[in-house]
């Protein structure tokens, strides 16, 4: 099935906390405009996984690529130029800011603008733009309304679309989203599958989720980690019969 | 009436000096999260380097700029040599608890205060040097009145809300202040946007470090400079700087110049061994009152 090239290719990826093992020689392809979910027990390591792409976590070995082409471990500040954007599970909106401001820092602000252009105000029109482009983002995800608003005045789920917006307008060719259902209720996530449908014309999405439903209906591809080691791979229907992953994870939590 | 304006204009001067520490106090503790005790170091030192060069004969400015070259790169070596390498292992080993993880290098920065110290010491010998100040410091005269302030003040005040306009200026309105800002709520969501927090915090010491470095300049014509002379205006910047709440520019400087307004009034019409005890009434005050201090927003950003 894998007759495209991986837009993301990581292999051999190893880390280590101390004493334990928290990810071992862990696999994985993401192909462009896919939806690949990385499930696994509690404490299987998936979080430590998208820790270990985003460079929050050092890794003892691996090796990743990125369309086609091998690249040195990215740092967590040389995503944004790869084009690969996530959001974090605590949402983390900068509370001083407003929603609108919020969103316009996912760009990659930095390599747009510099000190001398801002003082004399010469970036005042790439502002501009940034900020329709943002309120776009905004509106796409029908949370345009909020758009003045301060972080702690949103509800739980608008704070999620709006990082989720953040994450969005630096027009990713990636995005990973850490357990974009947690603390959701069924609305909520219905809504999201759809989002996530629209997102995959644009970009890939790398997600781990918790939500065994919701895996099974937006992944394309699913990687199955239990104790740090990728046990199964495949379709969501495929992997949900195989014996290991059963036992391992389906068999206990599934409702 | 005279008395009343000369406690005012000696307040607003020396509280402008007050504000330029603990706006440098800030500065750091918005980006690395720690009270940069070796910040007055920095700014004795450059003052000492000062004085060298203007008794050499230098123009005043010229050793006013590289004063405050020698302070901010004081400045980013601290961080550079000292505190990222202390974070960095502190991240990684198994400490008793995360608060003292947090207190490593802020112990840290009092021992480089120490050693900033002696080294000056060994350097000057540990004698106090001074150098005149660049305007008048005779009281002003208008119209065959003598005004209750001098030159000097006016230039000190003017100096520091020019800082203080600039600063506030470079982080509202700049990309690279704006990372600034970004760094100091959320280093992750920062990073993943594309900044080198790192090298934004290295510039938060760089500009505190200058910043320092004007005060040390602008006490030293009045105080002479020696390896500890500038302590207590560290510990009162410092308590300054938590009155106003720790990540507010505006309000360290506004705790700045009532820290000074409050000693002047202090020694013209009581006696100045009280002027200690006020401060700490003041400071005890604000923590019971109004902990997160004037300014300071409400959730601690640090959780």
């Amino acid at each position: 099935m894998n007759t495209v090239s991986p837009l993301l290719s990581v292999s051999g990826l190893h880390v280590q906390f101390g004493g334990l093992t928290a990810l071992d020689s862990a696999s994985f392809n993401i192909s462009p405009h896919s939806v690949v979910a990385l499930i696994g027990p509690n404490g299987a390591g998936k979080t430590t996984a998208f820790n270990a792409i985003s460079g929050f976590v050092p890794i003892s070995s691996g090796e990743i690529e990125f369309q086609g082409k091998k690249i040195s471990w990215p740092k967590t500040h040389e995503l944004a130029a790869l084009r690969i954007s996530r959001t974090l599970q605590g949402v983390g909106l900068f509370s001083g800011l407003n929603v609108c401001e919020n969103v316009m820092l996912g760009a990659d602000t930095q390599k747009s603008s510099n000190i001398f252009t801002d003082l004399i105000g010469a970036s005042g029109k790439s502002e501009k733009r940034l900020r329709e482009k943002a309120m776009e983002v905004l509106s796409s995800l029908g949370v345009a309304h909020l758009a003045e608003r301060l972080p702690h005045e949103l509800s739980y789920p608008d704070s999620k679309k709006v990082a989720l917006a953040r994450a969005l307008i630096s027009d990713p060719l990636l995005l990973m989203l850490d357990e974009p259902a947690a603390g959701l209720d069924q609305g909520d996530i219905d809504e999201l599958a759809t989002i996530i449908n629209e997102v995959k014309r644009n970009c890939a999405v790398f997600v781990v989720e918790h939500h065994v439903d919701f895996v099974g209906e937006i992944s394309d591809q699913v990687y199955v980690l239990n104790f740090g080691k990728i046990i199964a791979s495949g379709t969501f229907d495929a992997v949900k019969e195989d014996p290991e992953v059963l036992t391992a994870y389906l068999g206990s939590s599934r409702h | 009436m005279q008395t009343f304006l000369n406690a005012l204009f000696t307040g607003g001067s020396r509280g402008a000096i007050y504000a330029l520490v603990a706006l440098g106090l800030v500065l750091v503790w918005r980006g690395a999260g720690l009270i940069n005790f070796a910040q007055m170091g920095q700014a004795m030192f450059s003052a000492y380097v000062a004085s060298t060069l203007i008794a050499q004969g230098y123009n005043y400015w010229i050793a006013f700029f590289v004063a405050l070259i020698v302070g901010a790169a004081l400045g980013a070596a601290i961080d550079i040599l000292v505190i990222r390498p202390l974070k960095k292992k502190s991240g990684t080993a198994i400490l008793g608890s995360p608060s003292m993880r947090d207190a490593i290098p802020v112990i840290a920065s009092l021992g480089i205060l120490g050693i900033l110290q002696s080294v000056a010491g060994m350097i000057w010998a540990g004698s106090e040097r001074g150098f005149p100040a660049p305007v008048s410091t005779v009281a002003l005269k208008v119209g065959g009145n003598t005004m209750p302030f001098t030159y000097f003040d006016l230039f000190t005040i003017g100096i520091v809300i020019l800082i203080l306009i600039a600063t506030s200026l470079f982080l509202a309105r700049t990309s690279v202040g704006l990372a600034m800002r970004a760094s100091a709520l959320n280093s992750e969501v920062a990073r993943l946007s594309g900044i080198r927090t790192r090298s934004i915090r290295t510039l938060g010491w760089v500009i505190s470090g200058a910043v320092a470095s004007v005060a040390g300049l602008l006490v030293t014509p009045a105080t002479n400079i020696s390896p500890n002379s500038l302590d207590l205006i560290l510990i009162i910047g410092f308590t300054a700087c938590v009155i106003g709440g720790l990540d507010s520019l505006l309000g360290s400087v506004i705790g700045g110049f009532l820290l000074g307004f409050v000693i002047a009034f202090i020694s013209v019409y009581d006696i100045p061994e009280d002027i200690f005890i006020a401060i700490f009434l003041i400071l005890m005050g604000i923590m019971f009152f109004r902990p997160q201090g004037l300014f300071g927003s409400e959730v601690g950003r640090r959780v």
